[in-house]
């Protein structure tokens, strides 16, 4: 042990960027894991704070946010006589891309009513929508391109006044904007629209009953809320988790790298010494230990450092990029620190293979 | 001295290999992530710059397919089918939604064509038909096969049983594919609204579809008419806004990482050489000779660094579509004349890390036996 520590120890700066190196490797495997699941919590935003507990969707469609959803006209009607269901909240609902100081920003537009509710749920400034072309929109979003209270922003070449901050209603991919489901229909040329029907249901109502009267109706998929959010939630995992576990081999491969370069180096600088230990009868198990002692001080130092370091940057991005929310918890921090010791073992066959075919009597012939 | 920078770079192969992977790993972060939103970029706007129409029409304001919707009235085809430049009109109606086959739901665009539709429908048809009749749908082929659908096969759309009579190449990308349908199920299924989605407009070839696009502009109302290039360019602007924060966090998370590698490579090659400099001092070398070998070394290092990624990249670009992901990765000229500069960055800072060392060698010592 005091062996692997002097050798760790003998060059300060190197043991530096070594740690550096690693700290770097994990802290960008949690981001990068963290931004995950900071967009999945953003993704179902919507649905975990909206009313009811059931969606009623046009036949087929299983999201909220990937596909396009129209139900048969009636089906506020239909849905109210069900036994059960307390109240029926109507949205039309559809992705749009703003322009906003030449920018796209896809924005995800509700349209509701304001005495029914599936508008946003917590209001920072400002008011509901009331009257026609009035709109709330999302904090973030209108903090960025420094719209307030009372500025207009262009929607499908409609202006909208905003007459509401909300606040939990922003993401990376998407962030909400409502205004009312009159002026959603005119948006999109569709009088009487409805995309989805939130229901409330009765206290002790049997779920399972009134999701099968709804799916009786032709045309349509009603399916409990809870459903929809992880049918979203894996719908954005398939799309993302191809890139994000790329960047994540390639991250844990850079602090192997890292690792084997610092303990590889520092074994070759000690052959001498190595071989000198041979020598006097030391087995090669005593040797690798020593490397593998050196591989996993250098690894657990960087992740530790790295769960530090990726606290302080999520912090940092987070502040001065509010549309992006970064999380990981100590099951997250627990993974990277188990990277990092794959790291160490990965890193540790290369010295390790040195030592064992070092010829004892080397040393003295040199 | 780029003689003693070369023979210390390849003395010791295995510190060599590990440097220069770890610096070509490092910058195959920032490649790579350039190369799959770049790739989104070509993927998402296939549908249009493949579509063969000269010039797109679309509800006033609506200058985007992807994540959009657009609504205009059946009369605003007439309407632009008599302006002046104008060949031929098709309308398409449009919503993404999904393909179900078997257990398998794949997001899609639905695309609606008209019969005998010249414009809009599939580019590359592998096997069946490339227009679609009564219950009848084509969609992707990649879709197709991890489904194990077939021609003859049924698949469900909209909520309504399809037939495949055609597999299109080209037509899936890492968010949705596009599958064709024909526009009277389109319209029996959603209820038309007497409204269609866009208008794909090809152009006499005497004329230029920008200057039919403004055309259409100026003498049709509440509509908005664009080339088929800035329509392509205005969706490929959707992923590039949208990406631009991703790629700076990640290109400097990439950036920090490749020099730490080479700062360490670099540093740990001097320090180990410190006798040789030690010699080179003894026979009157200068600092600056020294610092000079160094640089040389670091930017040899990141070269042969940046080589490697952009081989590796390549490779992963080859290999990824193999294992099935609908991930394009493209490299572009922008991407790799920013990798290279990141990479000379790298070397340089990384050259200054033994600069310490280097100045306070005692050209004495190599003869104390140190």
């Amino acid at each position: 042990m005091s062996l692997a520590h002097r050798n760790l120890f003998q060059d300060k700066t190197r043991l530096a960027l070594s740690i550096g190196g690693v700290a770097l490797a994990v802290a960008l495997i949690l981001i990068l894991t963290g931004f995950l699941a900071g967009m999945n919590r953003q993704i179902t935003s919507y649905l975990d704070r909206s009313p009811g507990s059931i969606v009623v969707a046009e036949e087929d469609v299983v999201n909220l946010l990937g596909a396009t959803s129209l139900l048969p006209e009636g089906m506020v009607e239909k849905a109210e006589r069900i036994r059960g269901v307390e109240e029926v909240t109507p949205i039309l609902s559809q992705f749009i891309i703003l322009e906003l100081h030449e920018k796209k920003q896809p924005a995800y537009m509700v349209g509701y009513d304001p005495e029914l509710g599936g508008g946003p749920w917590q209001l920072v400034a400002g008011r509901e929508p009331r009257s026609k072309k009035e709109m709330v929109f999302d904090r973030v979003l209108a903090e960025r391109h420094n719209l307030t209270l009372g500025d207009r922003v262009e929607v499908m070449g409609q202006d909208f006044t905003i007459v509401g901050l909300s606040s939990g209603t922003t993401s990376w991919m998407t962030s909400f904007f409502f205004v009312r489901k009159q002026d959603a229909e005119n948006l999109l040329l569709a009088p009487g629209a409805t995309s989805f029907l939130l229901l409330t249901t009765s206290d002790g109502a049997d779920l399972d009953k009134i999701l099968k009267r709804l799916n009786d109706f032709s045309h349509v998929n009603a399916l409990t809320k809870r459903d929809m959010a992880a049918n979203d939630l894996k719908l954005f995992a398939r799309i993302f988790s191809a890139p994000l576990k790329l960047m994540v081999g390639i991250a844990f491969l850079v602090g192997t790298m890292i690792v084997g370069l610092i303990i590889y180096t520092a074994t070759v600088e000690r052959q001498r010494e190595y071989g000198v230990i041979k020598a006097i009868g030391a087995k090669n198990r005593f040797l690798y230990q020593v490397v593998v002692t050196q591989a996993l001080f250098a690894s657990i130092a960087g992740s530790l450092l790295g769960i530090l370091l990726a606290n302080g940057t999520a912090q940092w991005i987070m502040s001065a990029r509010p549309q992006f929310l970064i999380v990981f918890d100590l099951m997250d921090s627990g993974q990277a620190l188990l990277a990092g010791l794959g790291m160490a073992l990965i890193a540790s066959i290369f010295p390790t293979r040195v030592v064992a075919r070092l010829a004892p009597a080397e040393v003295f012939r040199k | 001295m780029i003689r003693l920078a070369f023979s210390n770079l390849f003395q010791n192969k295995v510190r060599l290999t590990i440097s220069i992977g770890g610096v070509a790993l490092a910058l195959l972060l920032i490649l790579s992530l350039d190369a799959v939103f770049t790739g989104v970029e070509r993927q998402i706007s296939a549908y249009i710059e493949y579509s063969g129409a000269d010039v797109w029409v679309s509800q006033e304001d609506v200058l985007n397919m992807h994540m959009a919707s657009s609504s205009l009235p059946d009369s605003v085809a007439r309407k632009v089918k008599n302006v002046s430049g104008v060949a031929s009109v098709t309308p398409i109606l449009y919503l993404t939604n999904n393909v179900i086959a078997g257990d398998d739901r794949n997001l899609a665009y639905i695309i609606g064509l008209p019969e005998k539709a010249g414009l809009g429908g599939p580019w590359e048809v592998s096997s069946g038909r490339s227009l679609p009749g009564e219950s009848q749908a084509i969609i992707d082929r990649n879709v197709a096969e991890k489904s194990g659908i077939g021609l003859g096969d049924t698949v469900e759309i909209l909520g309504e049983e399809f037939e495949v009579i055609g597999l299109s190449e080209g037509t899936a990308s890492l968010v949705n594919s596009v599958a064709f349908i024909s526009m009277d199920d389109f319209k029996d299924m959603r209820g038309s609204y007497d409204t269609i989605s866009f208008l794909l407009v090809k152009v006499l070839d005497s004329e230029s579809p920008e200057v039919v696009a403004a055309r259409i502009q100026s003498q049709v109302r509440d509509v908005t008419a664009q080339s088929g290039n800035a329509f392509a360019a205005q969706e490929r602007k959707v992923v590039k806004d949208m990406s631009t924060d991703v790629i700076t966090i990640m290109n400097l998370i990439g950036f920090l990482i490749g020099l730490a590698v080479m700062a360490l490579t670099v540093y740990t090659s001097t320090l180990s050489r410190r006798r040789e400099y030690g010699m080179l001092k003894a026979l009157g070398a200068r600092n600056r000779d020294l610092y000079g070998t160094v640089l040389a070394q670091a930017i040899l290092s990141v070269i042969l660094g940046f080589l490697f990624g952009l081989i590796l990249t390549l490779l992963l670009a080859k290999l990824v579509p193999i294992l099935g992901a609908n991930l394009l990765l493209e490299i572009s000229l922008i991407s790799l004349l920013k990798v290279s500069g990141v990479s000379l960055v790298i070397g340089g800072i990384s050259a200054m890390i033994p600069v310490r060392q280097i100045a306070g060698l005692d050209p004495a010592m190599v003869f104390r036996g140190k």
